[in-house]
């Protein structure tokens, strides 16, 4: 894989140890000239000292047809300006902007820059699941989030506990799939009770994943 | 404002141009990040705004949808081809002239409407004009 890094100091640093591989070929182009020569003390990486929201200097680097390109600096337009380029004029395959400004995620996303990343937005988001989603171990998306795969483990004090499938009249807008009882795996019917400690595996649309926990948890 | 023409930047050719559209009868605003670029608008009847173009909050907040022309003339390319994007992708607008000092960056607007100005081609075409009507 050929990965392009545009700019940043110890993020640019960071990620270059982490794919600086025999699989990858990293190729760096930074406006910082002593970041440069910090940065081409790695082994076998091409160092370029140049402007990436400049045509001339992102050639000189040769990063045409790249697979990926991260864009690392602090400045949101630049960052966005210097995937533009990769991807329209050098084909790049895949553009990663880092964002300051979290409303500049999907802003940038719906301009065409394949993905995004904000640090306050990502603290956000896990704030919030924190909060909301207690006792919620996973949750996988499948579909582009059409459908999401839940896990919840049971507590003794959940309204659905110690009661069979068929009294609980579980929500026909989801199902639960499968339930792990350590070490058995059951497919529950009607007659299936479940048991603290359970762990329930539920299919759902995201738009019901609440509804399905608040139902699980206090019967509602 | 329904029709008005916006201009983003304040600079000498954006007060201008504000000035010259203003003086025409259409309905300018001229928006800046500092308070002090506006000193150039010396006898202009239009509006002006003091706010970050680069956050789309502020863009909504002067109902830059309804425009029927925004002129970008920041002093920062990469600000001015943001911008000239946000106005064609997300408010669909139809008119929308930005000025460009790298030439390089045209090839971003390539499948638009927008409309680069290019200092740099202008001095070229003016030199080849004048050299031609000498020869």
């Amino acid at each position: 894989m050929t990965i392009v890094i545009a700019n940043g100091g110890h993020e640019a640093d960071y990620i270059i140890k982490m794919f600086n591989n025999k699989k990858n070929k990293i190729i760096v182009i930074n406006s910082d000239e002593g970041m440069c020569s910090y940065l081409a003390t790695s082994d076998k990486i091409s160092v370029i000292h140049g402007n990436p929201t400049k045509k001339y200097d992102l050639s000189v680097a040769n990063i045409d047809n790249a697979d990926v390109f991260v864009a690392l600096s602090s400045n949101d337009i630049d960052n966005y300006v210097a995937c533009k380029m990769a991807k329209k004029i050098f084909k790049v395959k895949k553009t990663i902007a880092i964002v300051r400004n979290p409303k500049n995620v999907s802003v940038f996303k719906s301009l065409g820059i394949d993905a995004a990343i904000s640090g306050t937005y990502l603290l956000a988001e896990s704030i919030k699941s924190e909060t909301t989603i207690e006792s919620l171990i996973k949750t996988l998306s499948l579909e582009e989030n059409k459908i999401i795969l839940t896990e919840i483990v049971v507590k003794e004090k959940y309204a659905v506990a110690n009661k069979t499938l068929a009294e609980i009249h579980f929500p026909s807008t989801a199902n639960i799939s499968c339930i792990y009882r350590n070490p058995n795996v059951i497919i529950p019917s009607g007659k299936t009770v479940i048991r603290p400690d359970d762990r329930l595996l539920i299919v759902t649309t995201p738009n019901r994943q609440e509804e399905i926990q608040e139902f699980i948890q206090e019967g509602k | 404002m329904k029709d008005s023409v916006i201009v983003i930047g304040a600079g000498k050719l954006g007060a201008k141009l504000a000035r010259l559209l203003n003086e025409n009868g259409e309905n300018v605003l001229v928006a800046d990040k500092q308070s002090d670029a506006f000193y150039k608008l010396d006898d202009f009847s239009g509006f002006t705004i003091v706010g970050d173009a680069t956050d789309l909050d502020f863009l909504k907040s002067i109902d830059i949808e309804d425009s029927k022309m925004v002129i970008i003339t920041t002093n920062d390319d990469n600000v001015n081809i943001f911008l000239a994007e946000v106005c064609f992708y997300i408010f669909a607008i139809k008119k929308i002239y930005v000025r460009l000092s790298d030439t390089d960056k045209g090839k971003l607007l390539e499948n638009t409407s927008i409309k680069g100005i290019y200092p740099f081609n202008l001095s070229v075409d003016f030199f080849c004009q004048q050299e031609k009507e000498t020869r």
